[in-house]
């Protein structure tokens, strides 16, 4: 599978296998191109390998066999210390729950990806002040996550993926512990800054009503992409695989 | 540093948690400052019980002999050695004193009043009368204070040496008291006196030595049994116990101070695997961020380190309080050395910085394992954990 230009992930015939004896194969083979720009949903039932899959592009995680190419470079087996480079630089990320630092405000929480990328302060607090602005938290800087609500950590939480501009946002289920109203601001601030900034989103959801309002959908079973639906207009169009496998 | 700021914050934050882990650190610390200070204290009242106030060498005559005949010559050859600061030469003899009905045998030491005074620093010791008197009044006598008080005499009054079937009549001119043993037998006499009861001429038993380093006595009579015919014996040899006992003080307290280090460590360590264990999610969720192993291991060391600082003061406070207040105690430390009977606490400054280096250690070694087991956690498992 030839690089494209205009494509920030490659993963390439990408499995993983856990267990010595036993073995489970959580992901079998799979081949995906993601390009810049592209509003991307993952879903599948529980255990059929979409948070694995996520955590293999988050490179949280090394695939047992096949190749992630970011940005045109493969980084399937880099060193952990440069992953925790790439993961700084070009990924940022968003969980179920909000995972903010308890003991810091919502500014600090922003700030220290950048802080980890040994940028100033002064400039981390500046961005960071942006980046809440641009969430809808601008009078809640000074906040500690116990002091916001769900929503608000949430966004606080996308705030501080956004921090070091990366290529690329992964979120795994961000909206699957919040409210249909908070889901709905987190899903419009999510496609807001997509078009504005042209910024990649991958999110892993069971929430098909949030997954169907993105570009791409693809539909992962037992560690394979059974069925990619891509939108056209106000609807989807299924691959032949996809058909097939229906 | 953000490293810095994850590990000052937490340690604000989780005020319990800090609190104790530096209350292990400091109680260990008071512990060490404690044993440190009464340790050193009862080692120094010793030494200055026994071996500064007994000569740190003794000359005694060539082998078959039993007097120095030419005890002037030999003493200014020992002066010329460096390292010696005094020496004084001794007839000494066992004889008996009486007072009235009452007698006791004595051990007594004709010497020249000053060198004696600059060995053994007599006039330091004297209950009363001036020792250098003796020097003057060939029937003067400097008793110790238990002696005197089992003859029942006073200063001024008079009492007969016996050596043999020979006597003296002479005066008592003070009274010392040492703090040692020799307290009950020691009759100091002008060497002119002693030599005129024994009857074998001008002549001494010993010369002794001071050195401005009692540990270089071994080293120095051993040399000058090679290099000549008079017996040279070191305190070492003479008190061999005593000599044990400070020599071995040094590894029993490294021994005392490794089993608490030990027990500490194992303390925090194990506060410090609670908090790793709690703060799992929080780890793995800085790695996604592109935090690296190395700052993950730093965090935690960091937030160890900075605890050992107050840690160590308020430890050394706590320790210098506790031995105070057992200073306070009446306790017979040192038997018949001990002066008055109680532990005097010795405030060294270097106890400060040994007890701040111990804290930092202590932190160091038992944070280790738990901040390297935090630093090799699995981000993915470190996120999904609860």
């Amino acid at each position: 599978m030839n690089n494209r230009d205009d494509d920030i992930i490659v993963l390439e015939d990408l499995s993983k296998i856990y267990g010595d004896g036993v073995q489970v194969r959580a992901l079998d083979g799979i081949s995906l191109r993601i390009k810049a720009g592209e509003f991307v949903a993952i879903v599948g039932p529980s255990g059929s390998g979409k948070s694995t899959l996520l955590n293999m592009i988050g490179l949280l995680d090394t695939p047992s066999h096949g190749h992630i190419i970011l940005k045109g470079i493969d980084v399937s087996r880099a060193s952990p210390d440069e992953r925790a480079r790439l993961r700084n630089q070009e990924l940022g990320f968003v969980f179920q729950y909000h995972h903010l630092i308890p003991e810091f405000t919502a500014l600090e929480n922003v700030m220290m990806p950048m802080l980890i990328a040994n940028k100033s302060k002064a400039k981390a607090h500046l961005r960071a002040e942006e980046l809440l602005a641009a969430v809808g938290l601008g009078d809640r800087l000074h906040s500690r996550p116990n002091q916001l609500s769900g929503g608000q950590n949430q966004r606080v939480a996308v705030a501080r993926a956004l921090a070091n501009d990366p290529s690329i946002v992964i979120g795994d289920e961000l909206t699957g512990n919040l409210d249909t109203k908070s889901s709905q601001l987190i899903y419009n601030l999510l496609r807001e800054l997509n078009r504005k900034i042209n910024q990649t989103f991958i999110l892993v959801t069971h929430d098909m009503t949030l997954a169907e309002k993105t570009d791409r959908i693809l539909r992962i079973v037992d560690g394979k992409i059974v069925c990619e639906m891509k939108r056209a207009g106000e609807d989807f169009v299924a691959t032949d695989y996809c058909e097939r496998a229906e | 540093m953000f490293e810095l700021d994850i590990a000052l914050r937490h340690m604000l934050t989780n005020r319990r948690g800090t609190a104790f882990t530096l209350l292990s650190v400091a109680i260990a610390v008071a512990i060490i400052i404690m044993s440190l200070g009464m340790t050193e204290s009862v080692s120094s009242q010793i030494i200055e019980n026994t071996v500064d106030k007994n000569p740190h060498i003794l000359v005694g005559p060539k082998e078959g002999e039993s007097y120095i005949n030419m005890y002037r010559s030999l003493s200014s050859q020992l002066r010329s050695h460096p390292g010696v600061s005094a020496l004084s030469p001794r007839l000494v003899g066992q004889g008996a004193a009486r007072f009235q009905d009452n007698v006791q045998s004595v051990e007594f030491v004709g010497v020249n009043p000053g060198l004696e005074d600059q060995l053994m620093k007599v006039q330091q010791s004297a209950i009363s009368g001036d020792f250098s008197q003796l020097r003057f009044n060939k029937r003067g006598a400097f008793l110790g204070s238990r002696l005197a008080q089992n003859l029942n005499i006073r200063e001024g009054g008079d009492f007969h040496l016996y050596l043999k079937n020979d006597s003296l009549r002479l005066k008592v001119m003070g009274i010392m008291e040492k703090g040692t043993i020799k307290d009950q037998t020691l009759v100091y006499i002008s060497l002119d006196a002693a030599q005129e009861l024994l009857g074998e001429g001008d002549v001494v038993t010993e010369i002794g030595v001071r050195l401005s380093d009692y540990a270089l006595a071994p080293a120095m009579a051993r040399e000058w049994n090679e290099i000549s015919q008079y017996e040279a014996t070191s305190w070492q040899d003479f008190s061999p116990e005593i000599a044990r006992f400070v020599g071995n003080q040094g590894v029993t307290n490294i021994l005392f101070y490794m089993f608490i280090l030990l027990i500490s460590a194992f303390v925090i360590a194990n506060t410090t695997i609670m908090v790793v264990s709690r703060r799992k999610r929080e780890i793995g969720i800085l790695m996604a961020m592109g935090a690296r192993r190395r700052s993950i291991l730093m965090i935690f060391l960091l937030e160890n380190m900075l605890i050992s600082l107050p840690a160590g003061a308020l430890g050394t406070a706590l320790g210098y309080a506790a031995a105070r207040a057992i200073a306070l105690l009446p306790m017979n430390v040192t038997s018949a050395a001990a002066g008055d009977g109680r532990i005097a606490i010795d405030p060294r400054p270097e106890y400060f910085a040994l007890a701040l280096l111990f804290a930092l250690s202590l932190n160091f070694i038992s944070g280790l394992y738990p901040a390297y087991s935090a630093a090799s956690l699995d981000p993915v498992e470190a996120i999904g954990s609860e």
